[in-house]
């Protein structure tokens, strides 16, 4: 029987992946990935914890994030694109115009 | 008769204003004729004022207005006529009106002739208002009215330069009026103190109310009063220490001298100890009274010291007039206020009359000063020199004048009350007093005419000048004889106590008079000898070291220079440039410049690198994370 | 007119609006009529406001946000009607008075906004709106500095402006707290009304650290020693009409703060603090005048002496009896009577000669006469002469002050002599001595305009020096009521001992 507790682990493990991969790539479209990885782990602990309790809610939530990650995506795409456009490159190590 | 105190009060006061209003004006002969009249008006009042009191022996006490109330304190506009200050009212505004009539002549050439008068004016209001009032606020309005016309008068040529200490010793006019301003200031904050004491422990300020709960205070109260106000007084009197200003201030025009050494400012002391005599009489501050007549007693031998050797025609005239205060006050410290107001009215009139005297002088010889630059005047000035010469017997102290009765009344309380050390200083002070008074009159009139080399043609005064200067001489010959009447009247109502000479001090009075009248006569005879035929210098005795120390006034001037002008500019511009630039600022500076300076630190942690934010960012996460989990832990 | 004091608010700043569409050479007279409109409504307020009534008088009250008890709540009583009137003043003067020449339509609706904010000030009721006005005064002062300044106006404008600031967020945060604190004890009703806050009698630890908190805030604005040091350089870089306005009514506000906030809300407190106080205002009081005494640029001598004055005024707050704060709140206006007319004196030899420095001058007693009566006038005034509007506050908080403490009292009052050091000297080395330099031979005297600025303070000077009376006791009504009040508000002994209550006031009861 897979338990509530192996779920969450599960998405303990994915959101760590995510977060290395967040810490450590310095390309933003690799970035945009692991944020994903990320969104997904909050996804499954969200749909577990919904079976478990028997609440609908968390897995309304899950579907929420499903649709604005789905849009963030589609807005993000866009603006790597243009910055790609006009940089170039997407390595955050060449990207530094904000600094103080 | 309340009608008659206003008059007197405010005819000088709309002098002041009328002259006031031609003040940027040229010369106008008009506006001293006027102002002259009004005081002559203000004495008219003030004479049937006194005339009332003396036939009814009544009081007139009105209330203006009011004028500071606040919490329990109220301060009305009032003003009360009693025999002590219908005597001030008729001195001031008899020698006022002279001193106003003799400005005409005197300011004749000046450009600011109608400035004058304004001034003049309003100093005589000031004194009014010093006298008249019937509280002590009252008092203080004219206390330092007389301050701020004293600081008009004395600098009243204000254009002139600064020059060194050693070319003059009062530097400029603008330097000693402040100075006179000043150091009265300093007393007035004595006097001020004096003031609080009495309210929080009377309620009031009122004369009256005062005096009447005095015997309810404690003893710390009354000595801390009576110390206060009388170190108020020792400012506008001039009294060691505070004394330097008064022969500074001769740097005014010398009706103003005549008029502050006579009439105004230097007698608001004496008359403040006096007006304050149930203070001064309670036996709580016995000390503080004896410390008065020994201050008085002191300041006179020391004053009349340094007029023994001053070259100076003013200022001889200057110290002789501190010296006379210090006897009014040893009479008044030892409880003998009718003869302190007594000697205060025969010396306002032979004071007034021999610096008017001196003013001729002046105006003869184009502002010289130096006595030993004069001599021989006699020949031109006869009027001058046979007022002068009446003046300085009568302040020499020589009967039947004025001086000699007055005097002589002090020395002989200063025997009465078994105080012989002051008596037997007061009484050589009186052949000092002999000895300066006859020195200067005799090397400025008699002699060779040493103004020769200098080429001045010396000229006698406008004859309506000398004219109104003669009722000042009258009184100087008479005022003596009407003593007994005086102290009958001042004495008659309840504001002045009595006092007389016990039976033992009656039988010696002879013996008392005969010793001072040798040494005054011993004076005027020494001073004779050695300069009625002409100036002999004799070098040796110029250069010792007793003349060098009475000539520089004991270095009093040079120490107050060395260890407190100059030490407090110096220590004001080290607050400035150190503590307040360097110290409070910088700090403060300190402060912004390192919160401004933390900012530009961190900001280099803003790197603009989206992954370096990232890695901050989860940091920052993680701690949150574990300090919320140890919080819930232990709480 | 019930709602006065809304038009008195307001005004000028609708006026100040408008000004954006008058033409530039109109501007001036414009803003003048504004001003004095503006001034003899203040005129009308005074002769309707009912000096034996101690209390508020044309209260305004219209809730803003009442879930938190934050409404517009004006009022005035005898200790705030009298620096309106003169806030209305001395920016009429002052603009008349002004040669301001460049940006001149700027300056005008800076002024007139200036002037909202100040009388918004000194008759709010409610925290908030006294904090809101209380900031926005800085703005306009601020850019007036900054626009029409000397050389450093940058610094000096940005320092005023922090400097202020910080201290007035500390007393935000007291202000905050005190709310806070009604909230509690009322049963969770929010009010930041100060009426409201005077009922609440607060434990002595609170009072201590709430004392504080608003004195940091009022310290800083008044300023005291050894908060001061913005004072100079704003003075020193401010254009004549800024420093006239800072003198007279900025500085007002802290002590006005201290009377209507410190004193009534924490008395055990203020009792408490008597001391130490004491202590800041006399080093404040010798300390400045001996700075001043070392200055050599006139406007900085006035500057340092407004300091020292300060100091006087603060001490006479902390005496709790009702001759010295009655004294002390004259001495308000009279300081900013007399200061703004000496800064304005200031200005006009400042105009003539582009310099302030006093070693230029020397002589103009000579070649300026009526100037030379006018300061004249002032510096007697200033250096608290009997008869002129110095005196008067100054012997009486003196005269209070002797019952706390009579060291202290003689310390501050060294003022009057150290007063008449550095005033004297100024114009001894100003107006004194032979025209030295040629430049100074061809100075012109007043001209018509400056006469009509400076002439009625001159009158203003003489009038409340002889009868101060019509001022003087709705005052102190006002002040009796506030004392009666805080003795019987007072929780520990000390406070209830020292606190004095007038004998008048007490039959009364």
């Amino acid at each position: 029987m897979i338990e509530l507790n192996d779920y969450l682990i599960l998405s303990g493990l994915l959101f760590t992946i995510g977060l290395v991969g967040v810490l450590r790539r310095k390309n933003l479209l690799m970035l945009f990935f692991a944020t994903e990885v990320m969104l997904n782990a909050a996804n499954i602990a969200f749909a577990a914890t919904s079976h478990y309790y028997n609440d609908l809610s968390g897995q309304m939530f899950a579907f929420f994030i499903i649709a604005v990650a789905a849009s963030e995506v589609a807005v993000g795409l866009g603006l790597l694109i243009v910055l790609y456009k006009r940089h170039g490159t997407l390595d955050l190590d060449n990207l530094a115009s904000m600094k103080g | 008769m309340e009608k008659f105190v206003y008059i007197a009060l405010f005819a000088p006061f709309v002098s002041s204003i009328f002259a006031a209003l031609f003040g940027m004006s040229p010369k106008k002969t008009f506006v001293g004729v006027i102002a002259s009249l009004l005081l002559a008006t203000s004495f008219l009042a003030s004479a049937l004022l006194a005339m009332f009191v003396y036939q009814t022996g009544g009081t007139i006490h009105v209330t203006m207005m009011d004028w500071i109330g606040a919490g329990d304190l109220s301060i009305p506009f009032g003003f009360v006529v009693d025999q002590i200050s219908v005597t001030m009212m008729t001195v001031v505004t008899l020698v006022s009106t002279v001193v106003h009539i003799y400005s005409i002549g005197y300011m004749d050439h000046d450009k600011s002739f109608n400035r004058f008068f304004s001034y003049l004016s309003a100093f005589v209001f000031s004194m009014m208002v010093l006298v008249m009032s019937d509280n002590f606020a009252g008092l203080f309005i004219g206390w330092e009215g007389v301050g701020v016309c004293s600081w008009l008068l004395i600098g009243f040529w204000y254009h002139k330069e600064d020059v060194s200490p050693e070319e003059n010793p009062s530097i400029s006019p603008s330097w000693a009026a402040n100075e006179a301003f000043i150091v009265n200031r300093i007393a007035d904050l004595a006097m001020l103190v004096g003031i609080f004491v009495l309210y929080w422990n009377t309620g009031s300020l009122q004369y009256d109310v005062v005096f009447a709960n005095l015997p309810y205070l404690n003893q710390t109260v009354l000595t801390t009063a009576a110390i206060a106000l009388f170190i108020g007084a020792m400012g506008k009197s001039a009294q060691f220490p505070l004394h330097t200003w008064l022969t500074d201030a001769m740097e005014g025009p010398t009706p103003v001298s005549a008029l502050i050494h006579a009439a105004t400012m230097v007698t608001a002391g004496v008359f403040l100890v006096i007006r304050a005599n149930p203070l001064y009489s309670m036996p709580e501050v016995g000390e503080v009274s004896y410390f008065i007549a020994a201050l008085g007693t002191f300041v006179a031998f020391f004053a009349a010291s340094m007029a023994l050797v001053n070259r100076d025609l003013k200022r001889i005239i200057a110290y002789s007039t501190l010296s006379q205060l210090g006897y009014m006050f040893a009479a008044a410290g030892l409880g003998a206020y009718w003869i302190a107001l007594f000697h205060l009215a025969a010396h306002a009139f032979f004071k007034a009359l021999l610096f008017l005297g001196a003013g001729n002088v002046m105006h003869a010889m184009d502002d010289e000063l130096d006595i030993f630059k004069m001599g021989g005047l006699k020949k031109s000035m006869r009027w001058t020199y046979i007022y002068m010469g009446v003046a300085s017997l009568a302040l020499a102290g020589i009967p039947p004048l004025a001086g000699f009765f007055s005097k002589d009344a002090i020395i002989e309380t200063a025997f009465n009350e078994g105080t012989i050390v002051l008596w037997a200083i007061l009484v050589v002070t009186a052949g000092m007093t002999a000895f300066y008074s006859f020195r200067q009159v005799f090397l400025t009139f008699e002699g060779d005419e040493r103004y020769k080399e200098f080429g001045i043609h010396p000229h006698e005064m406008y004859k309506y000048v000398l004219v109104a200067m003669s009722p000042l001489a009258l009184l100087a010959v008479i005022a003596g004889f009407f003593q007994g009447g005086f102290q009958t009247f001042i004495t008659s109502g309840d504001v002045m106590p009595n006092y007389a000479m016990s039976e033992h001090t009656h039988h010696l009075v002879w013996i008392l008079g005969s010793i001072v009248l040798a040494f005054a006569v011993g004076g005027v005879l020494l001073a004779r000898y050695k300069y009625a035929s002409g100036l002999k210098r004799e070098m040796k005795c110029e250069n010792s070291f007793i003349y060098q120390l009475l000539k520089n006034q004991y270095y009093v001037p040079q120490f107050y220079a060395e260890f407190i002008s100059k030490p407090y500019a110096m220590i004001s511009e080290k607050m400035w440039k150190t503590v307040d630039m360097k110290i409070i600022d910088i700090t403060v500076d300190g402060i912004a410049k390192f919160i401004y300076s933390s900012g530009d630190d961190t900001r280099k942690m803003q790197t603009g690198n989206l992954s370096n934010y990232l890695n901050w960012m989860s940091f920052g996460l993680v701690a949150l994370l574990i300090v919320a989990a140890i919080s819930s832990v232990i709480g | 007119m019930d709602n006065i004091l809304s038009v008195l608010v307001f005004f000028p700043a609708v006026a100040g609006l408008l000004g954006f569409v008058v033409d530039k050479n109109s501007i001036r007279v414009y803003g003048i009529s504004v001003a004095t409109v503006e001034m003899l409504l203040a005129v009308w307020l005074w002769m309707s406001f009912d000096g034996t009534n101690a209390g508020m008088q044309f209260v305004e009250s219209i809730p803003l946000v009442p879930d938190f008890g934050i409404s517009y709540y004006l009022g005035v009583d005898g200790i705030s009607i009298f620096i309106v009137i003169m806030a209305a003043l001395m920016t009429l003067l002052g603009m008349i008075g002004m040669s301001v020449e460049k940006d001149i339509k700027n300056m005008i609706i800076s002024l007139l906004f200036l002037e909202m904010t100040m009388i918004g000030v000194f008759v709010s009721l409610d925290a908030i709106i006294f904090y809101l006005f209380w900031e926005l005064s800085l703005v306009p002062m601020l850019y007036i500095i900054g626009a029409w300044g000397g050389p450093l106006r940058i610094y000096a404008s940005i320092k005023f402006f922090l400097y202020t600031f910080t201290g007035s967020l500390i007393m935000l945060v007291g202000m905050l707290f005190m709310a806070h604190l009604y909230h509690g004890v009322s049963d969770g009703i929010w009010s930041f009304s100060i009426t409201d806050w005077y009922m609440m009698v607060l434990p002595v630890n609170y009072q201590i650290w709430l004392f504080l908190a608003f004195f940091i805030g009022f310290a800083i604005k008044v300023p005291m020693f050894p908060f001061h040091t913005w004072l100079p350089y704003a003075h020193g870089q401010a254009p004549t009409i800024g420093s006239v306005i800072l003198a007279a009514v900025l500085l007002k506000m802290g002590t006005y703060g201290f009377v209507r906030f410190s004193l009534p809300l924490f008395p055990d407190a203020s009792v408490m603090m008597i001391e130490p106080i004491m202590v800041i205002s006399i080093i404040m009081i010798i300390y400045a005048a001996m700075v001043a005494y070392a200055q050599e640029d006139i406007k900085q001598v006035i500057a340092y002496s407004s300091v020292s004055h300060m100091g006087v005024i603060v001490l006479g707050t902390f005496a709790m009896n009702a001759e010295a704060i009655s004294g002390s709140i004259f001495l308000m206006l009279s300081h900013g009577i007399v200061s703004g007319a000496l800064f304005m004196l200031v200005g006009v030899i400042y105009d003539r000669r582009h310099t302030k420095l006093m070693s230029e001058f020397g002589g103009l007693a000579s070649v300026m006469p009526k100037y030379a009566v006018i300061f004249g006038i002032m510096l007697m005034a200033s250096v608290g002469l009997p008869l002129t509007i110095g005196f008067v506050g100054e012997f009486l908080v003196l005269l209070g002050f002797y019952k706390v403490s009579a060291i202290g009292a003689i310390l501050a009052g060294s003022t009057i002599v150290l007063g008449a050091v550095y005033m004297l000297t100024l114009y001894k080395r100003t107006f004194f001595g032979p025209v030295t330099n040629d430049e100074n031979k061809k100075l012109f005297d007043l001209n018509g305009r400056e006469m009509v600025s400076l002439v009625p303070l001159v009158i203003i000077v003489i009038w409340l020096g002889v009868y101060p009376k019509p001022i003087l006791t709705p005052i102190d009504n006002s002040v009796k009521a506030m004392l009666s009040f805080m003795e019987d508000k007072a929780r520990t002994p000390e406070a209830k001992e020292r606190i004095i209550v007038s004998s008048i006031t007490k039959e009364a009861k």
